[in-house]
């Protein structure tokens, strides 16, 4: 395994002009030659939807493709709590800066400064935009917009749409895409999902697509490719991610060559509603800002199964409270997660699977009354009763943590260029502005900020210095004919394999193992067990699997095994990049590298970098970059919740 | 959950192996499911089952499974998203059915969604309807300021309420005229209630409600079983609000007059 | 524009509140039977010897046929915009009424009463009167003896009850297709509609009743 020093190509100078300097030096297109540049964009959510909407209006022959059967229904519209911005309405001392600080010291110094300066910049131009589409943000009395504090910040800079901002957000991209669409200059693709990236003379030209109706194989040629297919929770099997999503997209393009940059961080979300069974399918997150007023606790006792209202007061271990004094139950996403784990680890968890922690809202409901309560958190409430048949206000709510948000993802430079040239990442789907851990409200901003504000810019640079399209190429190229082939012989595998197992069995295998040894706490040993695990797990799949059907037609399990076969490879990277971080930071937290106090401890001499991975074969060990990072404007601290 | 908690219904699902081919309604009994399932969750269950037994599985529309994507479908003992107000498909839970029950699980039924397979429907005609008309045309970069334009709160929060709609197409499933006004008249009233959306309203009513036309939805007989179905609760209050403007655009706005022009085309 | 389904709704709708108001005045008429029966002669004689009765005949013939044109087309429309009938549909209670889900049969109901009626009052026998020197049709003797039947006095208040239940959704429902939608008023609307229906099928079931008790 060997290290090289990879460059992020962030242009040099004060961080506060880098992009506006580099707005000007990059090459443009003109206008009357952009209808000749084809564009795919894979993903309809907040990144893609946007910059296929944008890149549409500047002239450019979009063709968009997504998994569900409409662009509206990303899984950006699960996101409920907000979208922040600087643009410090409320007068009480938001600036570009606070929210690069902020971002860089969130991400625990794990995350490029002049991207997040960046992000922060155009953060405001996001604001505008969705107004302008008409995006319902709450309101003062005035007309002007409504700001909250979210996610502990100290200004109140997070807009919102009631609890449906990123299906409010994502609507504006969608109805902003149609208005395109109408107009013929985007062409969507609705139930397609890729199934190969084709390269062609050392660049991405095109990809090949499964249509999930008729199971037929498509071929699609452009000038470039961007991905914009969200993260990889789902490898965990249980996660608050959408059914779809997928790290397939992603993969395809890490097994032809583009870099997968810091794989084992992951976000894991305390408030979610725990699993009831066995045959559970989904998580489901409740708003943070629950932990406001509820009072997280277990009994001291182990295996105690007696309900709450039984329980006296000097048998309850408010663990939080008692530990993190200054805090209490508002600690970070991934104290709170990881002490959760921790009791439910020493059996004291609560519920009839064990599987849970209290949130109790006794006391608050005795101070403020039932009303009172009922107004903050009545829909959550009502949420939580539908789903587990408890009543919040009568017996305490059960939460456990689940996976929510994947900070790695593709490699991408300044540019948001993979290491493949002419693949681009956007969203989720890109490792590049959360660092180790994403800030609350900050994913929908980078979604919408990749999309509508940076590459419309970067890619236009792309094609004007490239020139991509004076090579011309059609579907009938034999890297087409070659990766339809690639993609033909991976189905007819997946089919003839004849085993006994369902793919769903295979998945949840592969979650328990994920969840076990690189969930919330890692260690050497773990990881090592796991990358076993999984390796293992792997041969099994790909000689014990059953698949029904043919691939002719709907066939819901051969696409559901299509993708599981790459969560197991990229479960082993994750693991082995976890493995290979031998420091804690953010949502990665390695047991070996804790402070006396057992909180996190980064080790910015070896680990101040980015870890980008290069696929060498699926059985063979990939090797590690580095890209260094570097930090001149946010001195390095450690988090202390004490 | 212990196993006398456990669950054995009977279930009545529509099967159709493709667009083009004839289905029917068939039985299956499914035992061992807990009530803390949810209905997806149930036929998860079910499919497993199939596999095991290697019997094609029942291929349903879902993804977030927590009520806001719009994916889920099914019309459950004759009710779009199942009995229970203001909940998907996805959100209903095992609980609400007793051991014992018989359970019709049909796909939504409109000559504007033609089945694709089994449970599956091609909702497409929704898309078409908003590319029709259902935006502001504003360019990326082109904004003013957000603060610039003032929206009054209740005029936020009436466009909100419309603009909740998540686009499931359960309106259409439980009219008995298979009608769109509800999801429409949704999109016309989010964008309508707001200042940014008053250029193009009257272009926008017009042409929504000609692809509306041209689509085969039915009309409106103001029954509102849209309304008592729709997860989100969007009211035919909206309806009616479309309703009006849609009559004053049709008699005062000049933009009718091309628009005759291009229902001409579509007839 | 006549082909748009909102712009279709709306004209059967206003063609329906005019046929209210025919049936507003119809019954009024209808009830001076209740004072006597030479009241209500001279009042039948004064509305058909005016000489624009056949203009106002012709025009309320158009209107009927309007709205039965347009919901006739309205509801073949509707039929195959859903060609696949779902195995198992239920209302769920929170929507639909009786009597809105029942529109096409209380239609059809009346539109066959209205074919009787007129056969057999309005081109019943002409039996004559004479008032102060004046002849005049003997209706009154003719809407006696017809409601001496128990038959045609059911029928009658069958087909009224179809008509109040039509009236007490179609009323608010025209209300709604033009656009008159208010936080508190609309509940109100739809309130007035079902007394609306229910006074005037009471109303017109009150002359073949009494008529009848008149008669054992």
């Amino acid at each position: 395994m060997s290290d090289r020093s990879l460059d992020g190509r962030v242009p040099f100078g004060d961080i506060r002009q880098i992009w506006d300097r580099h707005r000007f030096s990059m090459n443009l297109v003109n206008p009357s030659n952009r209808r000749k540049y084809k564009v795919i964009v894979v993903g309809t959510g907040l990144a893609g939807g946007s910059a296929a909407a944008t890149l549409a209006e500047q002239g450019y022959k979009v063709a968009s493709f997504c998994i569900q059967d409409s662009p509206r229904r990303a899984h950006s519209i699960a996101a409920q709590g907000g979208i922040n911005a600087t643009k410090n309405y409320p007068n009480d001392g938001d600036s570009v800066w606070r929210l690069f600080y902020d971002t860089v010291k969130g991400g625990d110094f794990r995350s490029r400064e002049a991207n997040v300066y960046r992000l922060a910049q155009v953060s405001n131009n996001i604001i505008d935009q969705c107004a302008a589409q008409g995006v319902p943000f709450a309101r003062e009395y005035g007309g002007t917009l409504s700001n909250r504090s979210f996610g502990g910040a100290q200004v109140s800079r997070t807009f919102y749409a009631r609890g449906q901002t990123g299906q409010q957000l994502l609507l504006g991209a969608y109805s902003a895409m149609m208005k395109e669409v109408s107009k013929g200059h985007i062409t969507v693709y609705t139930r397609r999902e890729l199934v190969e990236l084709v390269m062609i003379h050392g660049r991405a030209r095109g990809i090949i697509t499964r249509n999930i109706i008729t199971g037929e194989l498509e071929k699609y040629s452009a000038d470039a490719v961007l991905l914009c297919t969200g993260g990889y929770g789902n490898t965990y099997f249980l996660s608050t991610n959408a059914m779809t999503s997928n790290g397939s997209a992603a993969w395809k393009a890490y097994k032809k060559g583009a870099y997968f940059a810091n794989p084992c961080y992951t976000q894991i979300h305390p408030t979610c509603i725990p699993v009831h069974g066995e045959n559970q399918s989904k998580l489901t997150l409740m708003s943070e800002s629950l932990r406001n007023d509820g009072r997280v606790w277990v009994p001291k006792a182990r295996n105690d199964r007696r309900l709450a209202i039984d329980i006296a007061e000097h048998e309850r271990d408010y663990f939080l409270e008692e530990k993190y004094p200054a805090f209490g139950n508002l600690v970070p996403r991934d104290v709170a997660s990881r002490n959760a784990k921790g009791v439910v680890d020493d059996q004291r968890g609560v519920g009839e699977t064990g599987l849970s922690v209290f949130l109790d809202f006794r006391d608050t409901i005795k101070r403020d009354g039932k009303e009172a309560v009922g107004q903050k958190y009545g829909n959550l409430f009502e949420m939580y009763n539908r789903i587990t048949d408890e009543d919040p206000y009568s017996r305490p709510m059960r939460i456990y943590p689940a996976v929510h948000y994947t900070m790695g993802g593709l490699w991408v430079d300044y540019n948001l260029m993979t290491s493949i040239p002419g693949l681009f990442a956007l969203g989720e789907c890109n490792f590049s502005d959360h660092g180790s851990n994403r800030l609350g409200a900050s994913a929908l901003m980078q979604g919408l900020a990749d999309g509508y504000f940076i590459i419309p810019y970067t890619l236009g640079n792309y094609f004007a210095a490239e020139h991509p399209h004076e090579d011309i190429i059609d579907v009938e190229h034999e890297a087409f004919h070659e990766a339809m082939q690639s993609a033909k012989d991976r189905f007819s595998e997946l089919l003839n394999i004849g085993g006994s197992r369902s793919v769903d069995t295979f998945h949840k295998a592969l979650g328990q193992s994920m969840w076990e040894y690189v969930g919330m706490a890692r260690n050497e040993a773990g990881l090592k067990k796991a990358i076993e695990e999984i390796v293992d797990l792997r041969t099994q799949f790909w000689k014990d699997l059953k698949v029904t059907g043919t691939d002719v037609g709907v066939n819901i399990e051969l696409e559901k095994a299509n993708r599981v076969a790459d969560f197991l490879e990229l479960g082993e990277l994750m693991a082995r990049d976890a493995l290979e971080r031998k420091e804690s930071c953010g949502g990665h937290f390695r047991e070996e590298s804790q402070t006396e106090q057992h909180e996190a401890q980064r080790d910015d001499t070896n680990f101040s970098h980015v870890a980008a991975w290069e696929f060498k074969g699926v059985d063979a060990v990939p090797e590690r970059h580095i890209e260094d990072l570097i930090f001149e404007h946010v001195r390095l601290t450690q988090r202390s919740y004490k | 959950m212990s196993e006398r908690a456990k669950m054995t219904l009977k279930l009545k699902i529509w099967r159709q192996e493709n667009a083009r081919s004839k289905g029917r309604m068939t039985d299956y009994t499914l035992s061992g499911v807990s009530p803390d399932m949810s209905f997806l969750e149930m036929l998860d269950l079910l499919n497993e089952q199939l596999i095991s037994q290697d019997k094609d599985p029942v291929s349903f529309d879902h993804d977030c499974r927590e009520g806001i994507c719009g994916m889920c479908s099914l019309v459950i003992n004759g009710q779009a998203h199942g009995p229970e107000a203001l909940t998907t498909t996805c959100q209903l839970h095992m609980r609400k059915f007793k051991s014992g029950d018989t359970l019709f699980i049909e796909p939504f039924r409109a000559k504007a969604f033609p089945v694709l397979k089994d449970l599956m429907v091609d909702r497409a005609a929704f898309d078409e309807i908003i590319a029709a008309g259902g935006f502001i045309d504003i360019a990326t970069g082109s904004a003013p300021d957000a603060n610039a334009i003032p929206v009054s709160k209740i005029n936020a929060d009436l466009a909100m309420d419309a603009a909740a709609c998540i686009g499931c197409g359960a309106c259409v499933a439980s009219c008995k005229n298979a009608s769109a006004m509800l999801f429409v008249s949704a999109k016309v009233a989010h964008l309508s209630h707001l200042p940014q959306g008053q250029v193009e309203a009257d272009k926008r009513i017009l042409s929504m409600v000609a692809k509306m036309d041209a689509l085969g939805f039915g009309n409106c007989t103001n029954e509102a079983e849209c309304q008592a179905v729709c997860p989100k609760g969007i009211s035919i209050s909206n309806i009616a609000r479309l309703n009006r403007q849609y009559l004053r655009a049709a008699l005062l706005s000049e933009e009718s007059e091309s628009m005759d022009c291009l229902e001409e085309g579509s007839h | 524009m006549i082909n748009v389904s909102i712009i279709k709704k709306q004209i059967a709708g206003f063609a329906g509140l005019l046929l209210c108001l025919f049936a507003m005045a119809h019954l009024a008429g209808n009830l001076l039977m209740l004072v006597s029966s030479e009241v209500f002669n001279r009042y039948a004689h004064a509305l058909t010897s005016n000489p624009f009765i056949y203009g106002i005949e012709l025009t309320l013939l158009f209107i009927f046929l309007i709205h039965l044109g347009l919901v006739m087309r309205l509801q073949w429309e509707n039929r195959s915009a859903r060609p696949e009938k779902y195995a198992m549909q239920k209302r769920t209670g929170r929507g639909a009424t009786l009597a809105s889900s029942t529109m096409v049969f209380s239609g059809i109901t009346l539109l066959v009463y209205l074919v009787f009626h007129i056969l057999h009052l309005k081109f019943g026998t002409d039996y004559r009167v004479s008032y102060d020197g004046i002849e005049v049709r003997d209706l009154s003797r003719l809407v006696m003896e017809y409601f001496g039947s128990p038959g045609t006095v059911g029928f009658y208040v069958l087909a009224m009850t179809a008509f109040g239940m039509h009236l007490s959704h179609g009323f608010w429902s025209a209300f709604q297709s033009f656009g008159f939608s208010h936080a508190k008023y609309t509940v109100k609307l739809r309130r007035l509609s079902i007394v609306f229906g229910v006074l005037m099928s009471i109303g017109f079931s009150i002359l073949p009743l009494w008529a009848y008790l008149q008669g054992v």
